[in-house]
């Protein structure tokens, strides 16, 4: 038990470091103690928002991630591997080309797109016998495949100026990150983990089995719901605000789980900080690598993602 | 004319003429040149600019300039170009640009014997010397030369005029989020120069980088040029404090005249010329 | 005369249209052992979920303790009723006693922690199981019997009155078979608890039940003691098959024979 406030209290402290870290650094440097009017200016308008923005958005997918795979019994669930991603994606998309105007028909678009994959992928993954880890990552890779085309064909369709910007939305962008957007990823964060983390009891006992959840008192079609819908939202809200950055909510939570165990008391709350500390590394990484030029930082949470999967991967097998 | 049948490069030899083209590969053409393929709009500009526009059999969807380019066959895009509609129209050559992945097509084409020649003119020097090569290509020397030697008239007639300028810090914006700009591999680093400003995004690698938000700032430009299109109707709302915004300096200019080298690099020169040093100019037409 | 742990009053079932199980009645007391027999997919599984509230029944009543399961919510359910059934692999890492506290949910509320009566409860199921040295392992470590104890367990640790157990020595060879039933009869008779069990194994059935259920082709054929139930005639009406009925010289229970010509 003693190991677990460490361990906790690491993460903590990670988290921190990171901002810390992330604030410090960038294309242009600025000396944190003495700015002048137009440092300030970067620093509080620019570097800051992308910062914050970037906890946001590794805080809820990891969250997601980690609600979804005790839900559907599934290590490999994925909002970016179940097709919730590219669900919420393509809403986006509606909302840029159908109602540039309104600002929150992005992630309201986002959010319904999100919804709706998840609940097709779902009702695909589901048999009379329950629901297998084959149905489901089947049922994943067609929604997200699926999807995909329909992106790269509306894109295809659009004018070659409104390209460039879906290409950056397919692999994450945090750098359209507004001076005031992030507020409603982080507040979306926040949110939702405290939503999925109140479910969390209920979803130790649904990573065993629906049936045994349900025999032992858990009411299995509300809890359903209320992750389902808290996952999209904050999957919504994250890609609306930064596009499809893939492989927080599969690896973090699988590492929270080495260090914590499988209660989902602990690898919910404590997957959305180490998301947060993950994407904001990342996307540090992705805007300084090649200054002044930037990466898109979904590359770079594959990059690090897949092989590190693959590592996990052949230690439980 | 060339035969069908036999290795192309033989029969061509014993026939043809040799160039060199934008990527150093030594291409075969024929004696006398009338049926030619465009995979770029530049490259169809450049070729009506030489004088052989009635050469042109097929062009792509988007090439629009000049008008008569319009009414020409279009034989797909310049990333997906229809190698069966190209082959149907059995032109000579092809003519490309880098854009075009040729790796894919270029077995296809080259048993046809069409030949494929590649044009990647980088600069201003270089697209003069193109006109002139595809004057050489074509036959119509004269209007090729002519137009060479206009356009190298007309820059020079624009660095008389701009004589003894400051150049202002200049920012070119081609689409504002996510925030892409030209860089050191873009002959437009080279046009603003022309033009008498001075491009602060010149040193940055690669020809259309996308750029840190923070670098934009603390560049602080006193002009900004957008390159016009739906996605990019104003300067990137970092700029909002910069001296460009403030004093309203922002200018848009036809995308089309500076993403496409060839003749009408002049004509970006002289309107970016215009936005950079009004004073310079008397009828201040803008 | 105190109230039936759950009563089964003229049960139809459908499922999509067609018509599982017709006319369905029968109790079980504190301390009883119900067991159900009947051939397979004759919808055993599907009267153990109705009696749990898993699945509602078109016609007919289900009361636990004398009270209309329609009422009841799910946790006040689970407090009344626990379920062993088959264990699905996880995917997961669970220890043994995570999987035994699992039990207390119905007790707890909906966030926090175990507390120390929960801590206890599974300490004691899985003394009572036999699995304290287990405890701290990997439930995927533990062998195909070993698991079955921990699903009981569970179970017990939900301290309820009725246990209903869906072939619980499917899977078992045979120690641990009669291992498993042993511990379900001890329970029940020291705790008094009541237990409804599907089994397949018609001689297990006679040697722990105090009553059998018989269905067949949805409708229940006959209820009584083993030694009122299960007759040549009923067997051969439901199974299908010839069967020698005589006593079981260790025990005194029926014990039935298969006759394979």
């Amino acid at each position: 038990m003693r190991s677990r406030y460490k361990i906790a209290a690491a993460l903590f402290a990670t988290l921190a470091a990171s901002i810390v870290l992330a604030i410090a650094v960038g294309s242009e440097n600025l000396p944190l103690f003495s700015l002048d009017a137009q440092q300030t200016e970067i620093l509080f308008d620019i570097r800051v928002p992308r910062v914050l923005l970037a906890a946001g958005v590794g805080a809820s997918l990891a969250a997601a991630g980690a609600a979804l795979q005790s839900l559907l019994r599934n290590p490999l669930a994925e909002p970016y591997l179940l097709g919730v991603s590219n669900g919420a994606a393509l809403g986006t998309m509606m909302a840029f080309v159908f109602f540039s105007n309104f600002e929150f028909a992005r992630p309201i678009l986002a959010f319904a797109g999100a919804g709706i994959a998840t609940a097709v992928v779902y009702k695909m993954a589901k048999s009379r016998s329950g629901m297998s880890v084959e149905r489901l990552v089947l049922s994943g890779v067609i929604v997200t495949t699926f999807l995909s085309s329909i992106i790269v064909l509306l894109t295809s369709l659009l004018d070659a100026a409104k390209l460039r910007s879906f290409t950056f939305w397919l692999l994450g962008d945090l750098s359209q990150a507004s001076a005031t957007g992030f507020y409603y990823v982080l507040a979306a964060a926040v949110a939702g983990t405290l939503v999925l983390s109140s479910q969390a009891r209920s979803l130790n006992l649904l990573m065993i089995g629906e049936r045994d959840a349900f025999d032992f008192g858990v009411e299995v079609k509300r809890v359903r719901l209320i992750i389902f819908t808290a996952s999209s939202v904050l999957v919504g809200t994250a890609v609306a605000a930064s596009g499809s950055v893939g492989y927080v909510g599969l690896i973090v939570p699988h590492l929270v789980r080495l260090a914590f165990g499988s209660d989902n008391r602990l690898v919910v709350p404590f997957s959305a900080v180490a998301g947060a500390a993950f994407v904001v590394l990342a996307d540090t990484t992705a805007r300084t690598l090649i200054a002044p030029r930037e990466f898109p930082v979904g590359a770079i949470t594959a990059l690090i993602g897949a092989p590190l999967f693959i590592y996990l991967l052949r230690r439980a097998g | 004319m060339l035969s069908g049948c036999g290795s192309s490069t033989e029969k061509a030899a014993a026939t043809g003429r040799t160039f060199t083209d934008g990527l150093g590969r030594t291409v075969v053409l024929p004696e006398h040149i009338d049926r030619v393929v465009s995979l770029a709009p530049s490259v169809t500009e450049m070729i009506f600019a030489a004088g052989a526009g009635d050469k042109l059999v097929g062009v792509t969807t988007y090439c629009d300039y000049p008008e008569a380019a319009k009414q020409i066959k279009k034989i797909g895009d310049t990333q997906t170009p229809n190698i069966e509609v190209i082959a149907a129209l059995r032109p000579q050559a092809v003519f490309v640009t880098t854009a075009s992945q040729i790796q894919g097509f270029m077995g296809k084409l080259e048993s046809q014997n069409i030949a494929v020649f590649v044009t990647d003119p980088k600069s201003v020097k270089a697209v003069e010397e193109n006109l002139r090569q595809f004057g050489e290509i074509f036959g119509t020397q004269t209007a090729a030369n002519a137009e060479a030697d206009k356009l190298s008239n007309r820059f020079a007639e624009l660095n008389k005029i701009l004589q003894g300028t400051t150049r202002p810090r200049t920012f070119v914006q081609i689409s504002k989020e996510p925030l892409y700009t030209a860089g050191k591999d873009s002959y437009l680093t080279e046009l603003i120069s022309d033009a008498g400003g001075d491009s602060v995004t010149k040193n940055v690698p690669t020809a259309f980088p996308k750029l840190s938000k923070e670098t934009a700032v603390a560049m602080e430009p006193d002009v900004i040029i957008l390159s016009a299109s739906d996605d990019n109707r104003e300067p990137n709302e970092i700029f909002r404090n910069s001296t460009a915004v403030k004093s309203g300096r922002v200018y848009s200019i036809n995308a089309d005249i500076i993403a496409r080298p060839g003749p009408r690099m002049a004509e970006a020169a002289e309107e970016m010329a215009r936005m950079l040093h009004p004073e310079k100019f008397a009828d201040n037409k803008q | 005369m105190s109230e039936k742990l759950l009563e089964l009053k003229d049960i139809s079932v459908r499922y999509g249209g067609r018509e599982i199980l017709r006319d369905i009645s029968f109790g079980i007391d504190a301390g009883e052992i119900a067991v159900l027999i009947g051939a397979n997919g004759a919808g055993k599984t599907t009267l153990l979920k109705t009696a749990n509230g898993g699945v509602k029944p078109a016609s007919g009543e289900v009361l636990l303790d004398g009270k209309p399961i329609i009422k009841m919510r799910r946790r006040e359910i689970a407090k009344r009723v626990a379920v062993v059934a088959q264990e699905n692999e996880t995917k997961f890492p669970v220890s043994v006693e995570e999987f035994v506290l699992a039990g207390r949910f119905a007790h707890s509320s909906a966030f926090g922690w175990e507390t120390e009566e929960d801590e206890l409860a599974a300490v004691r199921e899985m003394k009572a199981c036999g699995l304290m040295e287990f405890r701290g392992r990997s439930m995927n470590e533990l062998s195909g019997g070993e698991r079955q104890r921990v699903v009981l367990a569970r179970a017990l640790a939900a301290e309820t009155g009725l246990l209903m157990l869906d072939e619980p020595t499917a899977n078992l060879d045979l120690s641990h078979q009669a291992l498993m039933f042993r511990l379900i009869r001890e329970k029940c008779e020291t705790r008094g608890l009541g237990a409804l069990v599907i089994t397949h194994d018609l001689n297990l059935a006679a040697a722990f039940a105090d009553k059998i259920i018989l269905v067949g082709g949805g409708r229940m054929i006959a209820l009584g003691r083993p030694s009122e139930v299960l007759s040549a005639e009923n067997l051969q009406s439901v199974y299908g098959i010839d069967v020698l009925i005589d006593e079981n010289p260790s025990n005194g229970k029926i014990r039935v024979t298969t006759v394979y010509n």
